[in-house]
């Protein structure tokens, strides 16, 4: 009997030490990390989230992403930045926006195109959190609290077309992009007519990989083209570096896209189109803590342009491969688009022959992005659902 | 160039990666210690490569650093398999996972890095044999390490004592051990160099074929590498002929969208898997050809 | 213990056997038993602390206070109501995939093929969903959705389970491979057939009407999902620990022999450990599709089959345990934001985490049958 209790004592002392045990570990652990997590609900500060699909150093769309939330950090008062990257498009977005909420952030940039549904699920369901989609997704009302964004980025690609034309010698470009959504499709066609209009001979051919950012693809891709002949590549997928590096290895010429990254090819890079995001997310953050956000154009979806002289999306610096002559044309371009020229001014043929827009009829953005095929000059085809 | 030759050129460097992995993969195997963490010990070596070219400007030495990268993967599987006698299928698992974090945290300040890939060597005469010149000897270093293994291989396992020894410890362990030999020291040394010749598959894609590290580049071809060993049950020379097959159907996406054919390629995709499902069928039906016995124990006996 | 000898299951002896000898002897060696007595207990503390001090070092390397990423873990996961709704969320699918797990392993099968299975059960349930759930009653679309995403998880882990019982082709093997084969089978769905007209391009199904969506839970992210998970779990205790079917699988699974001695069905209960294991990983899969994701998309199994593979063996296949573990790596999985978050590491470090918590056991794995072969 004696034995017995003193067996129970025993039991009862262990269970005692051991849950006491835990639980001061957990307190001990809790207590020195509170400065780091609950510090950012404090005083007259905002704290604004990015979540970024790829690495934040990826040489391409994520990259732009994240140096540009840093210049937001360093040059905006009492603002803290918090950043997530490689978050994918699925639900996990929406367990990433909310740990962000229990930071403390109140504004959220969602920057990459599938986060959509997820971004506006969250934005009804936290009303007092103002979310921003990046990626110019068409749609209908939009909640006060919500907004996506984005630029004609056709504009500076439809450039870097030209300088692609003008350098080839075989006539054939190649292009690898990730999916056949709309922005795409208007790069590529724009790509085209670019090459097209220094060079009429131009062809542009094109791969696609189905993924943001696949090097082992986009190198099969890569390969692909310039064993089909191609001498200039360019590319619509978050990460460029192994396009890139393939093009070098071939000694061909690379049209950049999202970042500068002339650095990783100085004698193949012709010039590329750069996004220069933190003038836009400093003006979408002020709207937001002015407290004018809803019913402004930011409540929308907005679209940076040339002829605005709001484009988020600009000519990256040119390489020495592109002449001077060359140079001032595509400058001159560039200022003729800014003064409300367009690139698909019409006649413009599909692939098919068919009438894309009709003669002397500049297409709205709207209509641009409603686009659903190729233009004449590029080979290969879109992906049918 | 037309279509067909494009495809094999890219599935034979593709293909590379899964050719050394799955006789890395098949050593492992004969000796009976199945590794599913081969996936990691490619990203390790994929990794340990990238960084090592990096700090010594070398891709050759970066081969090196992978290598050693991935068997330092194969060392834990080894001693969690055969020394704690862990269930090899969860262990390969955790190696997977285990090297999926570390590459996704120690590899982060590596994605910006340049580097200098493996340069492609034209092998003299040979690279000028119409048609299957450029498309077998117009590759780089690690291309070539891999068709001097297949040989290799065949020859240690089926003509040496060594070879012998290993497939007798992947038969019957018990046998070997009074044989006065020790089945553990040898599981364990199979083991970790097929984790290591996963690791210069690893390197392959990124110091080789594509040049860039990116957090889990290897997409997979790890799992392709173990399913190119059951599917070639356990032959070396069918391994080889089934890691190109399987490298080439990768590839065969982007050249066939360049000559202007829009395929769905996921059903392609699936067709490896489906040869190799039925293959097994057909092999253990027929009781001809089985897996080493040791294996079959880990891979069926449970009890 | 032989060197050998291991290979062969039956041939392990308890360590402990000669240390109940001593008990009578001087408080030196009494000490000295009481340690071997708990020296499982005390390894087993000793290799969780060893395999978290490995994670701290790791974090170390990196620059963070491991002591602050461990609070931040902590507190990132069950210290806020929005986190534990997400983490509840998350164990659902990788829950029921580790019991998909569990159920075969109880017959002596091993069942790889969790990620298939849950992908299966997200297209049955999204091929259902899309027909009729702009149509019918939320309940009876559920239902629906239910039995068409259980029933193709059971087909997707039958058909491994008749090639074992008919060639002998081990499950382990071919279940590992139909995930794969699922796999590709979802993304040619969403790349042509099934893909959305108006996701301008983007590779996914069309959502699901709201009505076939599962309705969340007094107004929080849960949705009615849990509770059927909840009740799925449940079902299947009883059926492993209570079932006169559980008991005859647990006879197949300790000696096949004996069992055939017995005169129990065999092949039959190998194949239905299969199928209901299946079916709960299918259902697993319709309920993630349905609460949360709500159309099909590339990665939307995100490794949860794999995860769930590990969580039953952490959980030695003992159902409650496996459904503590599949929180546990679901809470860890949540925990990568508030690590990324607060020290700028990679998310991907957690999955460090997991494997550590996953091998401390393993290293004691010679004493633990459960772990070996």
């Amino acid at each position: 009997m004696l034995r017995k209790f003193t067996f129970l004592k025993r039991r009862l002392l262990k269970l005692f030490v051991t849950v006491g045990g835990v639980a001061s570990l957990l307190v001990t652990l809790a207590s020195c990390g509170t400065s780091t997590a609950s510090a950012s609900s404090s005083g007259g500060t905002t704290t604004v989230g990015f979540i970024m699909v790829g690495s934040r150093s990826d040489y391409g769309y994520n990259q732009a992403v994240y140096v540009a939330s840093q210049t937001v950090a360093k040059e905006m008062n009492n603002i803290k930045v918090i950043t997530a990257d490689n978050i994918p498009e699925n639900s996990s977005v929406t367990q990433t926006m909310q740990a962000m909420v229990n930071q403390g952030a109140k504004i959220i940039f969602a920057t990459s195109y599938g986060y959509f549904p997820y971004a506006l699920k969250f934005a009804k369901s936290h009303p007092t959190v103002t979310v921003l989609h990046q990626g110019g997704y068409l749609t209908g009302k939009f909640p006060a609290n919500f907004g996506t964004y984005w630029g004609e980025a056709f504009e500076p690609v439809s450039l870097g077309g030209m300088a692609a034309g003008s350098v080839t010698k075989t006539n054939k470009l190649g292009f690898v992009y990730a999916f056949p959504i709309p922005q795409t499709i208007d790069n590529i066609d724009a790509f085209e007519l670019g090459a097209q209009s220094v060079n009429p001979k131009a062809k542009t051919y094109v791969v696609n990989t189905s993924n943001w950012c696949d090097p082992l693809k986009q190198k099969e891709a890569a390969a692909a083209l310039l064993a089909q002949g191609a001498d200039v590549l360019s590319q619509h997928q978050d990460c460029q570096a192994a396009v890139i590096e393939a093009a070098k290895q071939a000694h061909a010429y690379v049209v950049g896209y999202h970042y500068d990254a002339s650095s990783l090819d100085p004698s193949g890079w012709l010039t590329g189109s750069v996004w220069n995001w933190a003038p836009l997310y400093k003006s979408i953050i002020s709207t937001i803590l002015s407290g004018h956000f809803k019913g402004s154009k930011y409540n929308a979806n907005f679209v940076g342009s040339f002829a605005a002289h709001n484009n988020p999306l600009v000519l990256a610096p040119f390489g020495k491969a592109v002449s001077p002559a060359m140079r001032s044309k595509i400058l001159a371009e560039e200022a003729k688009l800014k003064a409300g020229a367009s690139i698909f001014k019409g006649p413009i043929y599909c692939q098919n022959g068919q009438l894309l827009v009709p003669p002397g009829v500049t297409p709205t953005y709207a209509q641009i992005n409603n686009f659903s095929c190729f233009v004449k000059g590029v080979v290969g085809t879109i992906p049918q659902g | 160039m037309n279509g067909i030759e494009q495809t094999l050129i890219g599935g034979i460097a593709g293909g590379t990666a899964i050719v050394i992995p799955s006789l890395g993969e098949l050593t492992s195997e004969l000796a009976g210690i199945v590794n599913l963490g081969t996936e990691g010990c490619m990203l390790a070596g994929a990794l340990g490569a990238y960084a090592v070219t990096v700090a010594t400007g070398s891709a050759e030495i970066g081969v090196a650093g992978g290598a050693i990268a991935g068997a330092v993967f194969g060392l834990l599987h080894a001693y969690l398999t055969i020394y704690r006698k862990a269930d090899q299928l969860t262990s390969g698992l955790v190696v997977w996972f285990l090297a999926l974090g570390v590459t996704g945290v120690l590899g982060t300040s590596y994605v910006n890095d340049v580097i200098t890939p493996l340069p492609v060597i034209s092998i003299g005469g040979l690279s000028k044999v119409p048609w299957l010149g450029p498309i077998l000897f117009h590759q780089d270093l690690l291309v070539y390490v891999g068709y001097v293994l297949v040989p290799l291989i065949i020859f240690i396992l089926h003509r040496t004592r060594i070879g012998l020894l290993l497939r007798s410890t992947g038969e019957r362990p018990e046998v070997v051990s009074v044989a006065g030999n020790r089945p553990n020291l040898i599981q364990a040394t199979a083991v970790t160099i097929g984790a290591l010749l996963a690791g210069v598959g690893g390197a392959q894609l990124s110091v080789g074929y594509v040049g860039t590290w990116f957090d889990d580049m290897t997409s997979g071809y790890g799992f392709v590498a173990v399913a190119v060993v059951l599917f070639a049950s356990w032959k070396p020379l069918r391994v080889m002929v089934g890691a190109y097959i399987f490298g080439v159907a990768l590839s065969a996406e982007s050249v066939l969208q360049t000559n202007g054919i829009a395929i769905n390629q996921y059903l392609l995709d699936a067709l490896p898997y489906l040869v190799t499902l039925i293959a097994l069928v057909i092999v253990s039906r027929k009781g001809g050809r089985k897996a080493p016995e040791a294996l079959n124990r880990a891979l069926i006996d449970v009890t | 213990m032989g060197k050998v000898s291991l290979k062969l299951g039956n041939s392990q002896k308890p360590l402990e056997v000669v240390s109940n000898t001593g008990a009578t002897a001087t408080l030196a060696s009494s000490i000295k038993v009481a340690f071997k007595r708990h020296k499982l207990a005390y390894l087993s503390v000793g290799s969780y602390v060893a395999s978290m001090a490995v994670f701290g070092l790791i974090v170390f390397v990196k620059g963070a206070n491991p002591l602050s990423v461990f609070s931040v873990v902590v507190q990132s996961t069950f210290f806020n109501g929005g986190s534990v709704e997400q983490i509840i969320l998350r164990a659902v699918p990788i829950s029921l995939a580790a019991l998909a797990v569990a159920v075969p392993a109880r017959a002596g099968l091993v069942n790889v093929g969790g990620e298939g299975q849950l992908i299966m059960g997200a297209i049955g349930a999204t091929g259902v969903g899309l027909t009729v759930g702009a149509s019918a009653p939320s309940p009876l679309s559920w239902a629906l959705m239910g039995v068409a995403g259980g029933l193709a998880g059971a087909i997707w882990a039958g058909i491994p389970a008749l090639m074992r019982t008919a060639t002998g082709a081990s499950e382990a093997v071919t279940t590992l491979l139909m995930n794969f084969v699922a796999n590709d089978i979802m993304l040619y769905l969403i790349y042509q057939p099934w893909r959305d007209r108006y996701s301008s391009g983007q590779p996914q199904s069309q959502p699901l009407s709201h009505s076939a969506q599962l309705s969340s839970l007094f107004g929080s992210q849960l949705n009615i999902g849990v509770v059927f998970a909840v009740a799925l779990a449940v079902a299947t205790w009883w059926l492993l620990k209570k079932s006169h079917w559980g008991f005859a699988l647990k006879v197949v699974g300790g000696n096949q022999e004996a069992a055939k001695r017995a005169g129990l069905p065999i092949n039959r209960l190998l194949i239905s450990s299969m199928l209901v294991g299946g079916a709960l990983a299918g259902l697993g899969g319709m309920l993630n599709l349905a609460g949360v994701e709500v159309q099909l998309r590339p990665g939307i199994t995100a490794t949860f089959g794999y995860i769930a593979f590990l969580a039953s063996w952490l959980g030695r296949h003992e159902p409650y345990k496996v459904v503590i573990a599949a929180f546990l790596f679901s809470a860890i999985a949540l925990s990568s934001n508030g690590i990324q978050l607060n020290f700028g590491l990679n998310g991907s470090i957690v999955d460090i985490l997991l494997a550590l918590i996953v091998i401390a056991p393993l290293f004691l794995s010679k004493n633990r049958k459960a772990m070996t072969k």
